[in-house]
């Protein structure tokens, strides 16, 4: 099993395990080609890299780190048209905010949505928003996203 | 910024370092009479982290804790934790609705957890605003019972947008002395640190 860090990503194959840990308001991406059980997954913080002051680390961001992870697969030999996408996270914690953390969940998950559309990967799963929080494992073996929570049980996707 | 946190002097350090160990302090001998048990703290750790390290050194992304969090405003900004394991919070729970096996999700013990953390965050931040003579306040508490790592990320996320690395005070307490633990973590704003240096420098 890799554990992919916070704003970390990383690729494996089939029959290596990937998992996030105790995502909130990041969301977590997990990319499968099941034709060659190429697997990649990526722990965002941010929407985007355009307004960020250090720009050092590109799975930060939704919109480099989701490109960034997909090239990396490819590399490895997952093949471009059949990779699909599940994603998880984006919760909003606390019912309270200032103006600047205002629902950076949803703006994470729509910033994913964007990015992945972009690179015309399908959504087939997600499990997203909501005041929880989520540990995810992608298996490559045959693509399964399971999300674990603290209180909500476990989902298999 | 005029200073980096990750070229502080020995003698910054260390004055960093006491003024966390009387606020903390202050804090557990609060939550000691509140519970009439010893409560013991370990001398407070100061890290230097990248942002996104921060779980993994408070204990891991995935740990599951009763997390109270605060907004730090006023002269300096930023946000104050409370983590605290399972065991702790029922034994918190039940020594003080003297009840025993207390539901821990109960709405009730949640407040109640909630109330605890923001005595001892407040008598925490009031050593330090003493200490400093800054006017510092204190946001009403938030609660949940979750995974660490989603308890914190969004703090986390509004840092990184500022800074690439975050100054950590992260202090462990104990329960007369059993396996069940707490942790405080202290963030502040890279200009609340500059605010808070410079005091320091001129105290020292």
């Amino acid at each position: 099993m890799i554990i992919v860090g916070m704003a970390d990503s990383a690729v494996a194959r089939k029959p290596v395990k990937l998992t996030t840990l105790g995502l909130g308001s990041c969301v977590g991406i997990s990319l499968y080609d099941k034709s060659t059980g190429v697997g990649g997954m990526v722990h965002i913080m941010l929407p985007s890299i355009e307004q960020a002051r250090s720009k050092d680390n590109r799975a930060k961001f939704a919109d480099t780190g989701i490109p960034a992870l997909l090239d990396s697969m490819v590399e490895e030999g997952a093949y471009k048209h059949r990779t699909t996408a599940k994603i998880a996270g984006g919760a909003s914690m606390f019912s309270f905010n200032s103006n600047t953390q205002l629902n950076i969940g949803e703006r994470n998950v729509t910033a994913t949505k964007q990015s992945l559309k972009e690179l015309r990967i399908p959504i087939i799963a997600e499990d997203i928003g909501l005041n929880y929080g989520r540990t995810i494992i992608l298996d490559t073996e045959n693509g399964e996203l399971t999300v674990k929570s603290a209180l909500k049980g476990i989902k298999t996707y | 910024m005029k200073y980096k946190i990750s070229n502080l002097t020995e003698l910054q350090i260390s004055a960093l370092r006491e003024i966390v160990n009387i606020g903390v302090g202050n804090a557990v001998t609060s939550l000691s009479k509140m519970i009439s048990k010893e409560v013991k703290i370990e001398v407070p750790g100061l890290k230097v982290e990248l942002i996104e390290k921060v779980p993994e050194i408070a204990g891991g992304a995935d740990i599951i804790v009763s997390g109270v969090i605060m907004h730090l405003t006023g002269d300096v900004e930023g946000y104050i934790m409370m983590m605290l394991s399972e065991e702790t919070t029922e034994t918190i729970c039940n020594i003080i609705t003297n009840e025993e096996n207390t539901d821990i999700l109960d709405p009730l013990n949640q407040s109640l957890i909630e109330e605890v953390g923001h005595i001892l965050a407040g008598s925490y931040v009031s050593s330090l605003s003493d200490f400093l003579g800054l006017n510092i306040k204190i946001s009403p508490p938030m609660q949940t019972f979750d995974m660490l790592g989603a308890i914190i990320d969004h703090i986390l996320i509004e840092m990184s947008t500022k800074a690439q690395h975050a100054l950590l005070f992260d202090t462990l307490f104990m329960i007369e002395g059993n396996r069940m633990n707490g942790l405080f973590l202290t963030l502040f704003d890279p200009d609340s640190m500059d605010i808070i240096l410079e005091r320091i420098d001129r105290m020292i």
